[in-house]
């Protein structure tokens, strides 16, 4: 990752949703967006020119401007109209991103689309976050990395975060994935937490 | 065998699939892929298949299908009768919500001009009160008061044309709960399908977000009723049978959703039976 002092930054045009710059980079905001916020923490995995990437829950573009700056190609899913017309305009602007919208439950709708990935990126605010990163690690190729953005209020707001993050951590386990690291997003975003994890080697 | 966008793959052998743009997506919408069996696509597929020669043609030519698809799939969501309804009953809330807030502030203003001026004992509608103090200001305050009446008459036009498109887009709804009252549960659903796939129990408490989550978390009293409660049924209702009009209203407000979003015309045998229904709880006494 490029870090500019303790700013995290990425190279690619800029001005996309009007982010600071700094000695000609986009400025990567943590409190905007938590991919940079779990880098900000130490944790995440290197970001490599050649890395494929899937990016499930993908909004109006602003992480995924960010991911593309770094990556070869990232495929964006995201259901909503609103936000998708946001992310066009990015894409008409940045040729390796590929928007696609469907639903992320139902990965068959786009499989004809995506090729195999290197990352599996899920920031779908749904109560079954797990189960939809599940359906998705299809697309994964062994050995391939899975970041899971776990909202713990979407998933169920009765229930403790720690409670709805233990529930989602056996969840992946026990369908074969391997935990790697994980963290809790704050002081950057509340109720939130990191959990990479790995799909082994078949 | 295995079906990509770019066409399909059998026994390492490939068919490339022939079209424009358009024909692709039409072709990735209908494929059904199983997901047990399936396997990513290659780009180097795709150049055998001579669908393109390197990988740069591949990634351009998917994003340029993948661009024209979500354009299509945004207009087609975009046309639906009821994204339209959706902003207008949601600017109507806010134009009430910004006449409310402003007039608040030009009476606090007005007062401080006119010390012997009260509120109290009028019975002077709001719009009234705006009125008086306009033509009674000059300078700031009337240009205030005066866009705050302009404000209602937009606001009145808005209304009467939200009432008339929930009456096209829902009529069961609309006949059941009035244009108005039907545009906001879709709105706060989220749409006409969605609303439809609310349960009654839902329906009933939508729009009662803090309460429902404060009865959830807490032991206070679960809330009867949401923005149904707007209804005259549910508010002229007796105190204790208020909780139970709702519920039955809501429960026939969930199956005339259903009929809106599947038929899409009014069905006078249904509204007339839960007219029926409805009146009828009205008038039992008791809980």
């Amino acid at each position: 990752m490029i870090w500019i002092g303790d700013v995290l930054v990425s190279q690619g045009e800029g001005a996309v949703y009007r982010e600071r710059m700094l000695d000609g980079a986009r400025v990567w905001d943590p409190y905007r967006s938590k991919l940079s916020a779990l880098y900000y923490l130490g944790k995440g995995i290197e970001l490599t020119p050649a890395m494929r990437v899937l990016y499930l829950g993908a909004a109006n573009g602003t992480t995924v401007s960010h991911v593309a700056d770094y990556v070869e190609v990232v495929y964006a899913v995201e259901f909503a109209p609103r936000p998708m017309q946001d992310l066009l305009e990015v894409c008409r602007r940045r040729r390796n991103i590929i928007p696609i919208m469907a639903d992320a439950a139902r990965p068959e709708q786009y499989a004809p689309l995506v090729e195999s990935v290197d990352l599996l990126y899920q920031d779908v605010a749904q109560p079954d976050q797990a189960a939809i990163v599940l359906r998705n690690s299809v697309f994964l190729k062994p050995g391939g990395i899975i970041i899971l953005m776990l909202k713990t209020r979407s998933v169920d707001v009765r229930k403790e975060p720690n409670e709805v993050f233990s529930d989602t951590l056996d969840l992946l386990t026990s369908a074969g994935l391997v935990m790697k690291e994980s963290e809790w997003l704050a002081p950057f975003h509340a109720d939130h937490a990191a959990i990479i994890c790995i799909k082994p080697e078949a | 065998m295995q079906s990509y966008w770019f066409g399909d793959i059998e026994d390492r052998r490939c068919t490339m699939f022939a079209g424009d743009t358009d024909a692709i997506i039409d072709r990735v919408q209908s494929v059904v892929t199983r997901m047990d069996t399936y396997i990513p696509p290659d780009w180097e597929q795709a150049v055998l298949c001579g669908a393109c020669h390197d990988r740069q043609e591949y990634l351009a030519t998917l994003q340029t299908v993948c661009i024209v698809a979500a354009e299509r799939s945004i207009r087609e969501r975009y046309s639906k009768k009821d994204a339209e309804l959706l902003q207008m009953v949601r600017t109507l809330d806010e134009i009430d919500m910004v006449i409310n807030l402003l007039s608040e502030k030009a009476a606090e203003w007005y007062l401080i001009r006119h010390p012997s001026f009260s509120r109290k004992y009028r019975r002077t509608p709001s719009h009234a009160l705006v009125k008086t103090m306009h033509d009674k200001s000059k300078g700031a305050l009337g240009k205030v008061t005066g866009e705050i009446g302009q404000l209602g008459i937009t606001r009145t036009i808005l209304a009467k044309e939200v009432s008339g498109r929930a009456n096209d887009v829902m009529p069961n709804t609309s006949a059941l709960i009035g244009g108005l009252v039907a545009a906001r549960l879709m709105s706060h659903a989220g749409g006409l399908l969605p609303l439809s796939r609310l349960p009654a129990s839902a329906i009933q408490v939508l729009g009662a977000r803090t309460a429902l989550f404060s009865h959830l978390k807490t032991r206070s009293p679960c809330p009867k009723h949401g923005i149904i409660f707007q209804h005259r049924r549910v508010h002229n209702a007796p105190r204790d049978i208020r909780g139970k009009v709702a519920r039955v209203l809501a429960g026939k407000l969930a199956i005339a959703a259903r009929i809106d979003y599947f038929r899409g015309v009014a069905e006078p045998d249904f509204l007339d039976t839960a007219q029926r229904r409805i009146d009828a709880v009205g008038k039992e006494s008791g809980p």
